[in-house]
């Protein structure tokens, strides 16, 4: 372990370290995107949600159950098998991470694309990202002793836990506003939907040219790992939801869910915790690889699930 | 003349006579609520993200003298010239429908989702000249225009009257994202424009000169219906024809609709006669917050009007009810001010009228009439008996009896044709002197609906005449059948129809939108089995996506026959047959 862990700093040192004004940008991003979450909000859904608990329950089953195993699975029979890289603890930190953290908010936007259940799709986004600093760390914590991780890296979970509820502090902020005026809140509900789907040209713009030569010099296994998690996920609860006879609309709508983790979360909460660390870009390799391929994949899920619906289309969008 | 039996069933402050109508066109009704009302909201717009927009009852008020003005001075149009009106739900259509009717001229409502032929042949035969459309439909102008005698087109924006930033950002939504806004082709107006060209044009001397000679015999609106025939044709509704039946409604209510107080959801268009004479005309009157909403479907669409106003009224047709209670948000949360609703347009099916009054504890109570009738006929008191499965007792100053193929009277209890005589009776159809004798006889209105009427007056309706499917010379009404198959769990629709059959002449079909799990055909033709009889048994069960509906989602059992007959057995798209 402990020659790896050398192999890594040297990578680490030629790539360049966040700087502060991308982590700058990508608070405001992150911020953006939760108060958006939460104007989306009211008090009722949350009423709503508790009363049907069966949603939250398969969600938060899918969430906190399938994907960090998935992401333990792919790091342990696919990473670590075939000629592990230098720095390959780092990568594998940065996968358990993409998969422990909760969902999305761009899985509602693929959800309403192919027909689903936006209501459930909000109702699971904000079940899983309050139950975040509770869950994240806990099975951050589970899955990296699991690997064998905890000796080389380690996983301050205090640390954690203040970082993932300060990102959620904006989803409270945001219900409030859209309390106090409907019109605003649902201007902040659409600008968090757009700087969710702007984040992957942000990560385009300014992780992917800087980290061209990491990217080139990457091996198959983290590729397969970072689309694997999406796509594994996808299937699993796509699969399980038919499983347990749930209406199309919703295996749909919890297939897209559970396979949408919140990148931009993920990468926030790194950039925070490891800010020092000299591994920092190959534990944002899965993270950003992820957040890339996601929006292509879901895409053409979304296509795929489009196909099996013919309901009629409307003039007025659903946005509004 | 002996009493109507359904007399003695109006609630203590509802008299069966009307009083005299102390207004003569609609414009003074109109008045009368802005006087008492000016500072309160008339009406709210709510996109279904919760988006909004305000009038007050003045705002309203202004901004259609304006419009008045506009469409007399600057356009030019003259007294009883038709103004054709194409848009959704919005805040700009009692504007333009107000200023219409104080401009004296006459209100052509039409579908906006109408196609080009159809848009076509409603402007021509109405031989409308002035068009106020929606800009996300005008992109059938270039081919509609030209074959109609409209000369000025005034656009409207979804978002009018919003808060300019909200306006904006609907604007781009509408524009980038959904990409709802065709380019304009024809030349226009837009609605802010020509508002304050009215504004400019507008003298209130010469504006009380728009009215003279306008009467309550005078034609406000050619509302446009199929009818039994199927060509769409246009009801001359005069201005004494709504003001009265918009008192008749309210009278019917009793302490039912509360001054002032009331705040009444407008899901359905109001383009339609139902939420046309109920929500904007009645609840404007008795100052009411008009909650409107574009498009209620799909129903998650009104989620945000139930989240943030206090909604005590609701109006709709049986597949809105039934919709709403398929939603998990209305059935976890039902509206806590609701007071009563009221269905009309198509029959309120027990199963749903049942599910409704325990979900939200309030009443629903079903209603009739047509576009005809301006259109309230009958429907049960609010207070007092009202009676499941019935339509009700006939609204104040208003005689209905059932009649036979002769025209007389049936006896208490057995079917006969629907009709009806009171001042909310169209003045008959607009050029169409031959449909108008067809319909109109002696002062009375024939509906082409079959209905019974029990001794207490209450009148049943058993389906449309041209409906009834005949299987071996027995008469199945689809309504029973619908009724039957809509109590079956996990049915959500259902519609049924008769279509030609070699043994029997006509069978019986059905066509059903089903939950997941869906119930097998064989579990329906058992439940049906169960409770009707052998004739009126569906020979078949098709599953279907979706059912063809209305504007106001009345299920169209002309568009399945169309289907069943025209390519087999498609309606929609099938997924198994039975």
């Amino acid at each position: 372990m402990k020659s790896i862990m050398i192999l890594a700093e040297e990578v680490a040192n030629e790539a360049t370290v966040v700087n502060e004004f991308e982590q700058t940008l990508l608070r405001i991003f992150i911020l953006i995107i939760m108060f958006g979450l939460g104007a989306g909000l009211t008090p009722k859904d949350f009423g709503l949600a508790l009363r049907r608990p069966w949603g939250l329950i398969i969600g938060w089953v899918t969430q906190f159950g399938i994907m960090p195993l998935t992401a333990f699975i792919l790091v342990t029979f696919v990473l670590f098998q075939f000629d592990p890289p230098p720095g390959v603890a780092f990568i594998a930190l940065g996968a358990l991470i993409m998969g422990s953290v909760p969902a999305g908010t761009t899985s509602n936007l693929f959800t309403y694309f192919s027909k689903g259940n936006l209501a459930l799709s909000v109702t699971m986004t904000v079940n899983s990202t309050l139950w975040a600093f509770v869950m994240t760390p806990l099975v951050l914590v589970f899955y990296s002793r699991l690997v064998g991780l905890d000796e080389s890296l380690d996983i301050p979970i205090g640390e954690l836990v203040t970082v993932i509820f300060g990102l959620i502090v904006p989803v409270g902020l945001g219900m409030l506003v859209r309390r106090l005026s409907s019109n605003a809140g649902s201007v902040l509900e659409l600008i968090g939907g757009v700087f969710g789907l702007l984040f992957i040209p942000f990560l385009i713009a300014i992780w992917v040219p800087r980290n061209w030569q990491l990217l080139l010099t990457t091996q198959w296994p983290t590729y397969v790992v970072a689309i694997g998690l999406g796509a594994v996920g996808m299937t699993v609860a796509y699969w399980a939801a038919k499983a347990i006879r749930l209406h199309p609309m919703n295996v749909r709508t919890i297939s897209l869910e559970t396979g949408i983790q919140n990148g931009p979360l993920a990468i926030a909460v790194i950039v925070a915790v490891y800010i020092d660390n000299p591994g920092l870009d190959q534990i944002l390799l899965i993270p950003a690889l992820y957040s890339l391929f996601i929006v292509l994949l879901s895409t053409l899920v979304t296509l795929w699930f489009r196909r099996a619906n013919v309901a009629a289309e409307q003039k007025i969008p659903n946005l509004l | 003349m002996t009493p109507n039996p359904w007399t003695k069933h109006y609630p203590s402050e509802v008299s069966p006579e009307l009083a005299k109508v102390p207004f003569a066109q609609l414009p003074e009704l109109l008045k009368a609520a802005v006087d008492l009302y000016a500072k309160t909201t008339a009406f709210t717009q709510v996109m279904p993200n919760g988006m909004n927009g305000s009038l007050t009852y003045a705002q309203i008020d202004s901004h259609s003298d304006n419009f008045a003005a506009y469409l007399r001075e600057v356009v030019g149009l003259k007294q009883g010239e038709r103004v054709a009106v194409q848009m959704p739900n919005c805040l700009a259509y009692p504007i333009v429908a107000f200023g219409v009717f104080k401009a004296g001229l006459v209100l052509v409502n039409t579908n906006p989702l109408y196609t080009a032929p159809e848009m076509i042949h409603q402007f021509s035969d109405s031989g409308a000249v002035t068009l106020i459309v929606s800009d996300m439909f005008a992109d059938r102008l270039p081919e509609v225009l030209p074959k109609t005698k409209i000369k000025t087109v005034v656009t409207v924006k979804i978002s009018e009257f919003f808060p300019p930033i909200i306006r904006g950002v609907i604007r781009i939504v509408q524009r980038y994202w959904s990409r709802t806004l065709p380019k304009i082709q024809v030349p226009h107006t837009w609605f802010q424009d020509a508002l304050s060209q009215g504004k400019k044009a507008r003298n209130d001397s010469v504006a009380d000169s728009y009215l003279k000679g306008v009467t309550k015999d005078s034609v406000a609106a050619l509302q446009y219906t199929g009818g039994t025939t199927g060509v769409s044709k246009g009801a001359m509704l005069s201005h004494g024809n709504l003001v009265t039946n918009t008192l008749q409604m309210i009278a019917h209510c009793g302490t039912g609709m509360r001054p002032g107080k009331e705040i009444v959801l407008t899901a359905l268009p109001m383009y339609h006669i139902f939420a046309f004479t109920v929500n904007l005309l009645g609840f404007f009157h008795i100052g009411a917050r008009n909650i409107i909403v574009p498009s209620p479907r799909p129903p998650s669409n009104l989620q945000r009007a139930f989240d943030n106003y206090k909604i005590t009224w609701l109006s709709g047709v049986n597949t809105l009810f039934n919709a709403l209670l398929n939603e998990r948000w209305f059935q976890d949360a039902p509206p806590k001010h609701l007071r009563a609703s009221a269905a009309g347009g198509m029959a309120l099916q027990a199963s749903v009228s049942e599910r409704w009054r325990e979900l939200t504890g309030t009443p629903i109570v079903e209603g009739y009439g047509l576009t005809e009738s301006s259109p309230v006929l009958t429907f049960n008191p609010l207070t007092g008996l009202a009676k499941d499965g019935s339509i009700g007792i006939p609204v104040p100053s208003t005689e209905v009896k059932c009649v036979d193929e002769k025209g007389k009277e049936v006896k208490i209890g057995e079917p006969g044709e629907i009709v009806a005589r009171g001042p909310q009776i169209m003045l008959g159809y607009w050029q169409r002197p031959e449909e108008t004798k067809g319909a109109l006889k002696d002062g009375w209105l024939y509906t082409g609906d079959i209905a019974q009427m029990d001794a207490d007056g209450y009148f049943t309706i058993v389906d449309r005449k041209k409906d009834m499917i005949l299987v071996s010379g027995f008469n199945v009404y689809p309504n029973e059948v619908e009724e039957q198959i809509a109590a079956v769990p996990g049915v959500l629709e259902v519609g049924v129809i008769g279509i030609p059959d070699e043994k029997s002449g006509e069978k019986v079909q059905a066509y059903v939108v089903a939950a997941a799990p869906a119930p097998t055909a064989e579990q329906i033709i058992a439940h049906c089995r169960e409770n009707l009889a052998a004739y009126k048994i569906p020979h078949g069960i098709l599953f279907v996506d979706e059912l063809p509906k209305s504007p106001i989602g009345k299920i169209l059992r002309r568009e399945l026959r169309a289907g069943a007959i025209g390519s087999g057995s498609k309606a929609g798209s099938t997924k198994k047959g039975a």
